[in-house]
């Protein structure tokens, strides 16, 4: 597999760097925080098993557990990557690499088709419909960032976004609305 | 949405017992899906991983039919917006380690549909271990036990330590550790049949 991934084209786009909180370390993140929700995981479980099939709750919950392991595998990976590399935001081609890397090889076409679409529906909603791009960052962020570690986003996304100017003040004026 | 109306009848050979369960966002039974794809969709895509290296040939069927299903998932994906697990935990999760300093949106979004992925895989390959000792219930051990056969797994032997004295196949635990590099599997071609294609509604 080639491991030359080009910048990636309409999207991308960058957020806060840190928390508010300061560094949050493994101790201080809440035991909520550091799962996804179970209920989630129970309901996609119940797919790869036959319809009679039952799952105890002991299983849901070690897989909850390999679940938020395999996110900070791949994300460790990932971040050693970009940092090599001296950049400081971790994109989907970073995280495509780091499960490549990591043994994940089977995953890798169906998430290349599925970044790509997300790329041209992001894409497509910047250059559309403001709202829908909001919504989408608002999750994303999750809570509100401070303005400079905003504005610092934007160096960083200038300098990334190399050859993108003409996506830089929309998507400025698509994070000040949402700050 | 899936345009699947009605579903027709898998082609393989042996005849899957589980009926397609109703659901709401996906129909339940993937496997279904698979079926009706390789049947009259089009065909499994070729395989890019090393998929003979892994358990027998049913075994490596039944995950080229998963494969071939989440393509076709997502090729059917239109809206970004729904995702199975939620983005604001996941980028979270990422941002408890130190070293992470910002996240571009598409990551967590590439993150939920690869953690759907890893569950369902795990998920499978625990399935199989539940089948190979007569259970109809999941439980941890399981999970432990596709842990401990599938080398891309190795990561998690902390996660989920083997606290179970009685395994069904020593052995196999025995290869698993004693080989890495190749995950066994001594359950001969028939046992791993009725494994992954549930013949017996029992």
């Amino acid at each position: 597999m080639a491991e030359a991934p080009a910048s990636p084209g309409g999207g991308g786009g960058s957020h806060e760097s840190g928390s508010p909180r300061g560094g949050g370390g493994g101790g201080s993140v809440r035991e909520q925080d550091r799962f996804l929700p179970i209920a989630n995981i129970s309901r996609i479980m119940k797919k790869a098993i036959p319809a009679n099939g039952k799952i105890a709750k002991d299983a849901k919950e070690t897989v909850q557990e390999c679940v938020s392991e395999f996110i900070s595998f791949i994300t460790s990976e990932a971040s050693d990557k970009c940092q090599r590399e001296k950049r400081k935001t971790i994109n989907g081609d970073d995280l495509l690499w780091a499960m490549a890397t990591l043994g994940f090889e089977d995953y890798i076409e169906p998430l290349k088709v599925y970044l790509q679409k997300y790329r041209e529906m992001e894409g497509d909603s910047k250059l559309t419909a403001k709202s829908s791009d909001g919504s989408i960052k608002k999750d994303a962020l999750g809570h509100v960032g401070a303005s400079s570690s905003a504005a610092e986003g934007m160096g960083q996304q200038g300098a990334y976004n190399q050859g993108m100017g003409y996506m830089q003040p929309q998507y400025h004026n698509g994070d000040i609305s949402n700050v | 949405m899936e345009p699947n109306s009605s579903i027709p009848p898998p082609v393989m050979g042996a005849a899957v017992a589980y009926p397609p369960a109703a659901g709401a966002a996906y129909s339940a039974g993937p496997y279904a899906h698979a079926h009706a794809a390789l049947g009259a969709l089009y065909p499994p895509p070729p395989a890019p991983g090393p998929p003979s290296s892994h358990q027998g040939g049913a075994a490596a069927a039944q995950l080229q039919l998963f494969w071939a299903e989440q393509y076709r998932e997502i090729e059917a994906t239109t809206d970004f917006k729904n995702h199975n697990l939620p983005l604001a935990r996941i980028k979270k999760i990422m941002k408890a380690d130190e070293d992470v300093r910002m996240i571009a949106a598409e990551a967590p979004v590439v993150f939920a549909r690869a953690c759907e992925m890893f569950i369902l895989e795990l998920t499978h390959r625990g399935w199989a271990h539940a089948e190979e000792n007569k259970r109809r219930t999941l439980q941890k051990s399981d999970i432990a036990a596709a842990v401990a056969r599938t080398e891309v797994f190795d990561f998690l032997v902390d996660i989920v330590p083997r606290d179970e004295p009685r395994d069904a196949d020593p052995a196999a635990a025995a290869m698993g550790a004693a080989a890495p590099g190749i995950p066994q599997h001594p359950a001969a071609a028939d046992p791993t049949t009725m494994g992954y294609y549930y013949v017996q509604p029992q």
